[in-house]
């Protein structure tokens, strides 16, 4: 009896052994070396020495911080326009997908088939000056014969919306599916109708705001995607919006929109390969500045150091999002 | 060799210099993911990672350094891409197979190197520093990473005894240079330049440097991310020469290459990738390294396309690759045998009549006018001497200088 509460006992910590070597081998070892890395002084040639130089972190920042908040805005950006595509998107398949469920997130992640790398520059061919996208346009006059696509701060926050779309329609998806239609039956049994006129007011300003801020982000004129975006908005929440689905659906779903949001994020603010291949020398985030010091400058104390910088700064930001939506969410804890 | 002959493997070498590119970026991305997640490693770590070729050198093979002979073994040879011979199908290099004919040698040839500074990071600081041989016998950089590696001692001496036509056949100014002064330890491949490259049917004919800084050209124009060509040709505008080019002249070039990115003038910073840029129209005039335009552009040029190059009426940046054997080479006899069939002027001129490069070993020429005149009259392969005496070298930076202006420059490009 006593051995077996003793391996009973035993048994989560067992079960948390391979993942714990794992981690500790791949990420704990190399991060600490990585750290050690940052605190070195002196360049390629005559050699590195651990000088424990903690003035590199403020010199870094300082002279980094405008690319550091570019990635935020950037990753921000994209992490909010995946979450309006993918939302109605997760939203049609666990509601109305009936037997083509299956096969329609079959297709949300089949582009994960091929490479990242391969798609990006995909786009490069599809949307070139006077490719298959753009030439016909100019041709008829549509857009100016100067316009262009690429190489444009608009083309790497798109560029990232697109290759991290599947990272926020999945977890939203699972967690609508989840959601017991009961409840939505039982509210709209309570008379949970259409939400007006606040659903069009709401709807309005959201969108009116969030075109706005993308514009400007981009630097464009804002005038005229925010009236855009405020028609819109007010369309959406005065047609698509009901009682229902803002009192049950969406505050149930909202484990999915913190999952997906934070799977978007991180990795949207540490991508470079958007921005190498899409950007222009304005449009650089802070994985480009990190890859040319470690790749092209060689100075590897600065990158790591700007690595660190960027973590913290990633863990900040969660840690306050975390506060925002509540930690229960996260477990799903109000169901 | 004939225009048909020339066409087809260019062909191969657009698609192989795509694919090349992206397995390259890939690396690149996997380097970085590594650095920007904070779960990365150093770069010996990442040295690690990369093609390991086979190192089963044979002993008995390495004892006799013969020149000629079968000596057998293997040969693992790092490159550029696009910068050896390459057959009509694209799949295998005649004179890779000649050599492998002749010596018995297995050779292992890759595209490896896309950029000094990241070759440098990923293959030979690693093992290097370690006091390790690298996973290369022959890698192929330019003057001054050889410098750098030569200053910290990290080069293999090439026996003359065992390098006869190497001795006999390198043309005459590139012995005793500065970084090398009595030429043991690096063996020129090729020579470049670097100018203008244009599409004439949008541009019409482009001879000075201005058309950089022309804003009719506003969002079409690319410079390249090697700090010594960009800086070097917008100091030669400014009347410097890179040569002897002062702290303060390179801040003045600097600001002129800022005006022009800050002005978005410029549509990208690139490596060898312009050409894919230049090649779909999306830029028309690119800062080009000669012998790119007519051996990678031109063959695969569409109809509203007349890709050329020149080197600047103010003047162009000169350089030249070496090949250099890594600090404890694995298989030295390999390598030097391997130098020694280079410089025999029947195979560089099979590599020149197609790398469309400025070629170091004394009697190609001759070959070359020989078979093809057409080739013989090539001012890219043999520049007149009018455009000889209009290029310029950059200056040997110490180690500090080289660290901050690579770092200044790296700001000027957004990084």
């Amino acid at each position: 009896m006593a051995r077996i509460r003793l391996s009973r006992a035993a048994a989560p910590y067992l079960l948390l052994l391979p993942g714990l070597a794992w981690l500790l081998l791949f990420y704990v070892y190399p991060a600490i070396q990585m750290f050690l890395v940052s605190l070195w002084t002196g360049n390629v040639q005559d050699g590195y020495k651990l000088t424990f130089n903690w003035g590199i972190y403020g010199s870094a920042f300082t002279e980094y911080w405008p690319w550091i908040v570019r990635s935020a805005e950037y990753g921000g950006l994209a992490t909010i326009l995946a979450f309006l595509l993918g939302y109605p998107l997760a939203y049609t398949i666990a509601f109305r997908g009936g037997a083509y469920k299956n096969v329609l997130l079959f297709l949300v992640i089949a582009p994960f088939f091929t490479s990242f790398l391969l798609r990006t520059i995909s786009w490069k061919i599809i949307l070139a000056d006077s490719g298959i996208v753009l030439g016909p346009l100019k041709a008829a006059g549509l857009v100016p014969d100067d316009f262009r696509v690429l190489a444009t701060p608009a083309a790497v926050v798109a560029g990232i919306t697109y290759n991290f779309l599947p990272f926020m329609t999945l977890p939203l998806y699972v967690a609508l599916e989840k959601i017991d239609r009961r409840l939505i039956e039982a509210a709209e049994d309570l008379y949970a109708g259409p939400w007006r006129p606040a659903g069009t007011i709401a709807g309005a300003a959201i969108g009116a705001v969030l075109l706005a801020l993308l514009a400007l982000t981009l630097s464009a004129d804002p005038l005229v995607p925010a009236i855009l975006g405020g028609i819109v908005g007010a369309l959406i929440g005065t047609f698509l919006i009901g009682q229902a689905f803002l009192r049950i659906t969406l505050p149930l779903s909202l484990p999915g929109i913190f999952a997906g949001s934070l799977l978007t994020f991180i990795p949207a603010v540490g991508d470079f390969i958007n921005a190498e291949l899409l950007g222009d020398p304005g449009s650089a985030m802070i994985g480009n500045v990190i890859q040319a010091r470690f790749l092209k400058i060689t100075d590897y104390p600065t990158a790591s150091a700007l690595s660190f910088i960027l973590m913290a700064a990633i863990l900040v930001g969660v840690l306050v999002y975390a506060r925002l939506i509540g930690t229960e969410e996260l477990t799903g804890g109000r169901i | 060799m004939n225009d048909e002959r020339n066409e087809a493997p260019g062909k191969q070498i657009a698609r192989r210099t795509f694919l090349q590119g992206t397995a390259l970026a890939g690396f690149g991305a996997f380097l970085a993911a590594c650095g920007a997640s904070g779960t990365g490693s150093s770069a010996s770590a990442a040295a690690a990672t990369t093609a390991s070729p086979s190192t089963a050198a044979s002993a008995g093979a390495s004892a006799s350094a013969a020149a000629g002979g079968k000596i057998g073994g293997d040969l693992n040879f790092a490159n550029w891409i696009g910068y050896i011979d390459i057959s009509e199908d694209g799949s295998t290099y005649p004179s890779l197979e000649q050599f492998t004919k002749d010596s018995g040698v297995k050779v292992n040839y890759q595209e490896a190197i896309d950029d000094n500074e990241k070759f440098f990071t990923s293959d030979l600081q690693g093992p290097l520093s370690q006091n390790l041989p690298t996973a290369w016998d022959i890698v192929v950089v330019t003057d001054w990473m050889v410098a750098r590696l030569a200053r910290l001692g990290w080069l293999e001496a090439i026996d003359a005894s065992a390098t006869p036509n190497f001795v006999a056949n390198l043309e005459p100014q590139y012995k005793g240079r500065s970084f090398d002064p009595n030429t043991k330890f690096a063996a020129p491949w090729q020579s470049g330049m670097t100018g203008i490259g244009f599409d004439k049917k949008k541009t019409g004919d482009l001879t000075s440097l201005n058309a950089f800084w022309d804003a009719k050209y506003k969002g079409k124009l690319t410079y390249l991310t090697e700090m010594r060509d960009t800086v070097g040709l917008t100091a030669i505008k400014l009347g410097f020469d890179p040569a002897t080019i002062t702290k303060d002249q390179f801040d003045q070039s600097l600001a002129e290459i800022d005006k022009a990115v800050k002005g978005k003038l410029v549509r990208q910073l690139t490596g060898n990738s312009y050409v894919d840029v230049m090649a779909s129209g999306d830029a028309i005039v690119a800062m080009a390294w000669s012998g790119d335009v007519l051996g990678l552009l031109v063959p695969d040029q569409k109809k509203d396309q007349d890709f050329q190059f020149n080197v600047a009426k103010e003047g162009g940046m000169l350089w030249t690759d070496n090949m250099v054997m890594p600090k404890g080479v694995k298989n030295k006899a390999q390598a030097q045998a391997f130098i020694n069939f280079y410089y025999d002027p029947k195979i560089a001129a099979q590599v020149e009549a197609y790398v469309n490069y400025v070629c170091p070993v004394k009697g190609a020429a001759e070959v070359l006018k020989a078979s093809s005149p057409e080739i013989a009259s090539n001012p890219l392969i043999f520049p007149p001497q009018d455009v000889v005496a209009r290029l310029h070298q950059f200056r040997a930076l110490d180690a500090n200088e080289e660290k901050d202006w690579s770092a200044a420059f790296s700001k000027v490009l957004g990084l």
